[in-house]
């Protein structure tokens, strides 16, 4: 970012945008003036935009709780929130490809390993319980917007959450119509998770694979499955960007504050028992019948990735509950 | 807020922002390129904007300045009492360890 081009005004006011929005609220005015006075002290200053840099990257970490700072316990509880909701999804990610791979073979022969058997079971129940989560937590969250729509500045981060989800969702069945589980056997959709669900996760996590290290290998998929695996994981991003951003701009009632934290504590317990299915069956899974169940290094890399979003969501739900105690005791 | 007169030491490495801020502002209420220009006359230091700001948030909600009320876009700041307080004990401690210093130096060989 380079503060060079255009007015003073207009290059102090995009050198505002490095802080977040509660600090610009405060000291917004003052600091443009300031900007604006010193740019036409020194027009040209790199130092002044590095400075500027990174005191705003500063004031954005401090305002999502992440340095030592104490915020408000208000402040907090959303920050804790937000980081709990990015540990998710990192976590649901990772975890629903480990997971996708298996029902595939499931499909085609149920695993001789009782410890896979017993590691499809819990993590199919906790991603069941997650599902069931995401929906109580997207019910108020829901309302709250339809109840607060007068509230601005939320319409471009609504379109972006909707356009990231509807092309995740339709290029996910799409895609999802060639899943290796179905292949137009005519036992299809016996396995352990109805087909249709099993395919979707399948299609929507197409893109967290190995073969991004095997560039021969991946030069043989069809053009538009690659397409779709550099497409999907930017329409999930730019969904949870979205949904992220327009829940900050939203206000949010201690109550439904302390709903989420409640449904974010369950959560992180569905997350580990999730962990330990996945944890029992790369430990002690065994690949048979016919390969199907042969734990490779992606599958490792993933429980790593789990473990730590894991740890992060327990942080974030210690650091949220502390804060909901804290804004108790101040009320 | 914070009535502690070793306030400043907690602010660790805007400790030395901080103090040319609190020097400025003893001299009367100034806004932030006021206090820029000031502190760059008096300790021929320039303070980039970011960290002039970041320093006068701390201070502020440690309660050792606070913000004038103002029509204009330049929010002005004066010293509390307790940043008073804080400032002299603090430039009192930087005095002791200067002279200190100095005597020490002009005593002896204390050079390689």
């Amino acid at each position: 970012m380079s503060d060079r081009g255009g007015t003073p005004a207009r290059r102090a006011e995009r050198l505002l945008r490095c802080y977040p929005a509660g600090w610009r609220e405060r000291y917004g005015d003052e600091f443009t003036e300031l900007l604006v006075d010193d740019i036409c002290e020194r027009p040209r200053s790199w130092t002044r935009t590095a400075d500027v840099m990174r005191s705003g990257a500063l004031a954005r970490f401090t305002a999502a709780g992440l340095t030592g700072r104490a915020l408000a316990p208000e402040q907090q509880m959303r920050a804790g929130l937000a980081w709990l909701g990015g540990a998710l999804v990192a976590f649901l990610v990772t975890g629903i490809a480990l997971w996708s791979q298996l029902t595939v073979g499931w499909q085609w022969s149920a695993p001789d390993a009782p410890a896979t058997r017993v590691a499809m079971l819990v993590m199919s129940a906790a991603v069941l319980g997650l599902l069931v989560l995401a929906l109580l937590s997207a019910i108020p969250l829901a309302w709250t917007l339809i109840a607060r729509r007068e509230e601005r500045r939320r319409t471009r981060p609504l379109a972006l959450a909707t356009v990231g989800a509807v092309v995740f969702v339709l290029g996910s069945i799409h895609f999802g119509h060639g899943w290796p589980g179905t292949g137009g056997h005519p036992w299809a959709d016996r396995g352990l998770v109805p087909g249709p669900i099993a395919r979707f996760g399948w299609a929507a996590t197409l893109w967290v694979t190995s073969y991004w290290a095997h560039p021969g290998a991946l030069s043989s998929f069809p053009a538009a499955e690659i397409a779709w695996m550099v497409v999907s994981p930017i329409a999930l991003l730019a969904s949870a960007g979205g949904v992220a951003k327009t829940l900050r701009r939203t206000r949010l009632s201690p109550r439904v504050l302390r709903y989420q934290l409640w449904l974010g504590g369950a959560a992180a317990v569905a997350m580990a028992a999730f962990l330990a299915g996945a944890g029992s069956w790369v430990v002690s899974g065994g690949p048979a019948p016919r390969e199907l169940f042969r734990v490779g290094t992606i599958d490792a890399a993933g429980l790593a990735v789990m473990s730590a979003a894991l740890v992060l969501a327990f942080r974030a739900v210690g650091r949220t509950l502390t804060a909901a105690a804290r804004s108790g005791t101040e009320r | 807020m914070t009535d502690e007169p070793n306030a400043l030491a907690t602010l660790g490495r805007y400790a030395g922002p901080a103090t040319l801020i609190l020097s400025s502002l003893a001299g009367g209420t100034k806004h932030g390129y006021a206090l820029s220009k000031d502190i760059e006359e008096f300790a021929e230091v320039r303070v980039a904007p970011g960290t002039l700001y970041e320093a006068l948030s701390r201070l502020e909600r440690q309660g050792l300045i606070e913000p004038v009320e103002s029509h204009d876009r330049r929010r002005p700041y004066r010293l509390t009492g307790a940043g008073a307080s804080v400032l002299r004990a603090h430039l009192d401690a930087q005095r002791r360890v200067a002279e200190v210093g100095l005597g020490r130096l002009a005593a002896g060989p204390g050079t390689a």
